[in-house]
């Protein structure tokens, strides 16, 4: 078999490391709004009947996107990794860097695996009491939703490193939606308060506005990142910028380059 | 210049030590051998906490201690890591953005354990719920250890370097391993036969895994010679 180029690339990790990013985003997106269609979430203000009705409609979709993350959620940690990457190649001190991977990774726990070990446990088990099912819901989508302090104080990070770098690892603008995306986390903290309107966990505030800004957010970084990836030069100082498209080459040309 | 490597063996010597503890436990726990049931109805469970407090809390307080002893071993392979002929570190900090949840999982199983053994007395049902909530996290919990194989054995496909670091078969193992894992992911979707958390391949194979993992990467990380790492790291 031959051997494909990119392996020999230096910037392989980083390759793989952006690819199964896009891969994990992509699969986060279908498990949660197609497969198991948490989002957007159940209305809080259910009662007991309700969320047994919701469980009973979800059942299937539940266990089977649950089990999705339960077995590749794990692949989050590549753009945590990137992301760690690029404030070290920022000229602010790592520990920027370090702070960023730390925080996103133990916030794993509660930000997604809780989801799913409540889903799971409300899906499983159609028949326990009505009360203990709303108790499963509730955990779930308020440790989904209401797991906050981890992209206020992690995207201020990251918005600050990059505000700070002077390596031009990133536009200052995406510095800025950095800080669009923290305070998404402030305005989701009503949902604590609030089990209706738009104030509630599935409410135009909480929900839309803050999946419409995270979702952008998450497209944007996905892109610069790559963007990074290709302007890599392994230095230390400013990133250079991306080399100029190359000209697509006739079939003659390639002929004659080859030939001499 | 060379990273310091002083204090290592200690790390890896002790695993034996707390290995003989983990198992232990595992064997103290009254419900492993063999694992309860998810079938099992909800007066049932909660008999097994009250007949059993006793057992379930030994067992599971040392579980609780000892499921993080295995961070420091997966510290020493990220420090492994910098010997390899990677370009970016890139991998590295894929590797510590789960080390530290991989058991942490298991020792929120714990917590829940206990919990269920604290008050045997509860509503049954309440116990159940606990005892539910264990099970999942420990038997689904497999995200960050499937992600941990993973990253390690592309990390060592791609050390490629005249002595790499870890020889080749540790990545096909650790691809092996990862596949053992990953059907434990969907213990949820039935409570009968292997698949079920009680079953062979959710309990006993995805168990068995991880212990081998754990012996054989000791094994390994205690074989290889810790290599001075590059400057750059």
């Amino acid at each position: 078999m031959r051997r494909p180029t990119w392996l020999d690339s230096p910037k392989r990790e980083l390759w793989l490391a952006w690819g199964a990013t896009v891969g994990f985003y992509n699969l986060y997106a279908v498990v949660f709004f197609l497969i198991t269609r948490t989002q957007p979430p159940g209305q809080p203000s259910y009662g007991d009947a309700g969320v047994v009705s919701w469980f009973a409609s979800h059942h299937d979709g539940l266990l089977v996107g649950m089990a999705f993350i339960f077995a590749l959620g794990g692949l989050s940690s590549t753009s945590l990794a990137l992301i760690t990457y690029s404030i070290r190649r920022m000229s602010v001190s790592r520990a920027y860097a370090y702070a960023y991977l730390l925080v996103y990774a133990v916030a794993a726990i509660p930000g997604f695996l809780f989801i799913c070990v409540a889903m799971t446990a409300g899906a499983m088990r159609p028949d326990r009491s009505p009360e203990l099912q709303r108790w499963l819901y509730d955990l779930g989508f308020l440790s989904f939703s209401g797991t906050m302090g981890v992209f206020l104080i992690g995207s201020l990070v990251w918005m600050t490193a990059i505000l700070l770098d002077k390596n031009r690892v990133f536009p200052k603008w995406f510095g800025y939606l950095n800080l669009c995306n923290a305070l998404t986390e402030v305005v989701v903290a009503p949902a604590w308060f609030f089990d209706r309107g738009a104030f509630a966990w599935n409410g135009l505030v909480a929900w839309w506005i803050n999946v419409f800004v995270f979702g952008i957010y998450t497209g944007v970084f996905i892109t610069l990142l790559r963007s990074m990836i290709r302007r890599e030069d392994f230095g230390t100082g400013p990133l250079p910028d991306l080399p100029p498209r190359k000209p697509r080459r006739s079939p003659e040309n390639a002929v004659a380059t080859a030939a001499s | 210049m060379t990273r310091p490597t002083a204090g290592e063996s200690i790390i890896v010597t002790s695993l034996p030590m707390i290995a003989v503890i983990w198992i232990a436990a595992f064997f103290v726990f009254p419900g492993f051998l063999p694992p309860l049931s998810p079938r099992a109805p909800s007066n049932e469970i909660a008999t097994f906490y009250r007949e059993h407090a006793a057992r379930v809390r030994y067992s599971m307080v040392l579980l609780n201690w000892f499921s993080v002893a295995l961070i420091p071993l997966l510290m020493v392979i990220v420090e492994r890591m910098r010997a390899m002929a990677h370009r970016t570190p890139v991998l590295r900090y894929c590797t510590l953005g789960v080390a530290a949840a991989a058991p942490i999982v298991f020792l929120t199983a714990t917590v829940f354990w206990l919990l269920a053994a604290f008050r045997p007395d509860r509503a049954p049902d309440l116990t159940q719920l606990f005892n539910d909530l264990a099970w999942i996290t420990f038997t689904c919990g497999v995200p960050f250890l499937v992600a941990q194989c993973l990253f390690l054995a592309g990390a060592v496909y791609l050390d490629q370097q005249a002595r790499p670091v870890f020889p080749r078969w540790v990545a096909h193992f650790n691809l092996l391993v990862a596949a053992a894992l990953i059907p434990a992911a969907f213990a949820g979707l039935t409570k009968t036969g292997a698949f079920a958390w009680d079953g062979v391949v959710s309990f006993w194979v995805k168990n068995a895994a991880i212990a081998i993992w754990i012996v054989v990467m000791a094994v390994v990380v205690g074989r290889t010679k810790p290599a001075g790492a590059e400057a750059t790291a």
